[in-house]
């Protein structure tokens, strides 16, 4: 069935499109543009001038680099925690029956718990309970704020499981554990990886729970921003550029491998 | 089947001990007296923290964040709507995917870095200032155009729109094409169409992707620290600043009035429009 939109209505409507991705993609490209010009002042460098300069510059960023390893060991731990949470989270989701909506709004209901909030909470009852500061406190920070968005991209894998296969491994015998291991584990498992990228990401990035949470040693994003409010300079300028686009390919990573796996199997 | 208690005993540990407890503790101690000499709170009842969010300005704050992100929410609605329209009937496949991937991007990269690049878009001698003068717009930099509530508004809107597209997007995959071609074919125009047909049946996702950008911009505070002027404020950079005096019952004052304010909108919400219905069909 075909809508036809007429030529003005296919104007209107492209034109809106493409505000909304210009004001979301034109800041962070310029930036990388410049992030490329040898010059001190900002502005996008002319083809026969990109440099590397200011990345190779990085290596002596001392600070910057620290602070890029806490975030990275961070990263990894809060997407290993949270991705096993969410698949655990996201099976009891399939085996409940009433129950479900409230399960999945207790799972959701962390993302719109405003991060200032979640971060100064946790930081106080952590440490007045003794617990000192540190990369430990912030996985525990950013365990909440990864696992919603995890929960979603598992639950989305689970549509390829469908209950007919589990009853008929359970008809010739197969134990739950078997059920899970060879035929649930295998079908979610592009689920599994999207939500380990994603909850990766997601801590990598973070700044204002990490902000209450971290301890002597900072996250990236505490010590990026405060050199971005101390006068920018060319490195700040590469060191966000280079998140940004790795970041950015992480997910188009995970996009094309969703679609490549969709087209497999139909 | 067995009941679900063991695997949801972990996630549900996870969500009660890091998540809600804290919170209960924030409500709880907002109800007691500030300790000046100990910088932390006495143990006896006390709602002056909630007094003192009526002094200095504290109020006009809240109302400041809450018109902020009405503004922002609306805003994004007339853009996302459009974008979920393109991306759902307009693209073929691929540009469809591309496009979802562009508005998934956003979710999973630094709002800290993409509010810190509009400084350099934004600013006296940025790219808009520089093209506003060579047109000859203007003869001086405009310095409104950034550490204002303009550039907040614009960093806000850059860093929410997808969480108001993807429940639009949702909500338009179930609506029924024939539909919509069958009041062409009875002769209504496209806009007529759009109005009558498409967005009463597109209610929940708009309401929904209202709902997330009110809520993400009122919870903000990247946006202001990165791009609002000197006297800027809102609710999340108003409890930091509060906070460099250790002031905590006050802290956790505006912290509760913020979360009866945002469970408050999206439970009602939820109860209203069935929030999780929009993922219904996942999982299934």
């Amino acid at each position: 069935m075909i809508v036809r939109e007429g030529t003005t209505p296919r104007i209107v409507i492209w034109a809106l499109t493409v505000v909304g991705l210009a004001v979301i993609y034109a800041p962070p490209l310029y930036l990388l543009g410049v992030s490329f010009n040898p010059s001190l002042q900002p502005g996008l460098p002319r083809l026969s001038d990109v440099t590397l300069k200011w990345y190779e510059a990085l290596g002596s960023e001392h600070a910057l680099i620290a602070a890029l390893g806490q975030s990275l060991i961070i990263a990894l731990a809060t997407a290993v925690i949270a991705t096993a949470l969410s698949l655990a989270a996201a099976l009891a989701y399939r085996q409940l029956h009433r129950g479900r909506t409230a399960w999945f709004l207790t799972v959701l209901l962390p993302m719109f718990v405003p991060g200032v909030i979640q971060g100064l909470a946790l930081s106080t009852v952590l440490s007045r309970a003794g617990v000192k500061a540190s990369a430990l406190t912030v996985i525990a920070g950013h365990l909440l704020w990864a696992m919603p968005f995890a929960f979603i991209v598992i639950l989305t894998s689970f549509a390829a499981v469908k209950r007919t296969y589990l009853m008929a491994a359970d008809d010739l015998g197969a134990s739950r554990f078997r059920q899970f291991y060879d035929i649930t584990l295998p079908l979610v498992r592009p689920g599994l990886i999207s939500a380990f990228i994603f909850s990766f990401l997601l801590s990598l990035n973070e700044f204002t729970r990490a902000f209450y949470l971290a301890g002597r040693q900072n996250t990236l994003p505490v010590v990026l921003f405060g050199k971005m409010n101390a006068g920018a300079s060319p490195t700040i300028y590469a060191m966000s550029g280079a998140i940004f686009l790795v970041s950015s390919a992480c997910v188009v990573v995970v996009a094309l491998r969703s679609l490549f796996m969709q087209r497999r199997t139909g | 089947m067995k009941t679900p208690s063991l695997l949801l005993a972990a996630p549900l540990a996870a969500i009660l001990v890091l998540g809600l407890a804290p919170l209960i503790l924030v409500v709880v101690w907002s109800f007691c007296a500030w300790d000046s000499a100990t910088y932390w709170i006495k143990p006896e009842f006390s709602v002056a923290a909630y007094g003192s969010i009526l002094e200095a300005g504290r109020w006009s704050v809240f109302l400041s964040t809450l018109g902020k992100a009405f503004l922002t929410a609306s805003i994004c609605l007339v853009i996302a709507y459009p974008t979920a329209y393109a991306m759902y009937f307009l693209a073929g496949p691929r540009l469809s995917i591309a496009l979802a991937a562009l508005l998934t991007i956003p979710f999973f990269t630094s709002y800290l870095i993409r509010s810190f690049s509009w400084r350099l878009l934004l600013g006296r001698t940025g790219v808009i200032n520089t093209l506003l003068q060579q047109v000859g717009v203007t003869d001086a930099p405009l310095d409104w155009l950034l550490f204002s509530d303009f550039a907040v508004i614009v960093g806000l809107i850059a860093s929410y729109l997808p969480f108001a597209a993807f429940p639009i997007l949702l909500s338009m995959r179930r609506v029924d094409p024939v539909a919509m071609a069958a009041a062409r074919d009875l002769g209504a125009g496209f806009w007529t169409m759009a109005r009558t047909v498409l967005l009463p049946l597109t209610y929940s996702g708009v309401f929904a992707g209202f709902l997330f950008v009110f809520v993400m911009v009122a919870g903000s505070s990247t946006e202001v620290q990165m791009l609002g002027g000197a006297g800027a404020s809102i609710v999340s950079v108003m409890i930091n600043d509060v906070m460099r005096v250790a002031n905590f019952p006050l802290a956790f004052a505006i912290s509760t009035l913020m979360l009866v304010v945002v469970f408050g909108l999206v439970l009602i919400g939820d109860a209203i429009f069935g929030l999780a219905s929009l993922f219904e069909d996942r999982g299934q």
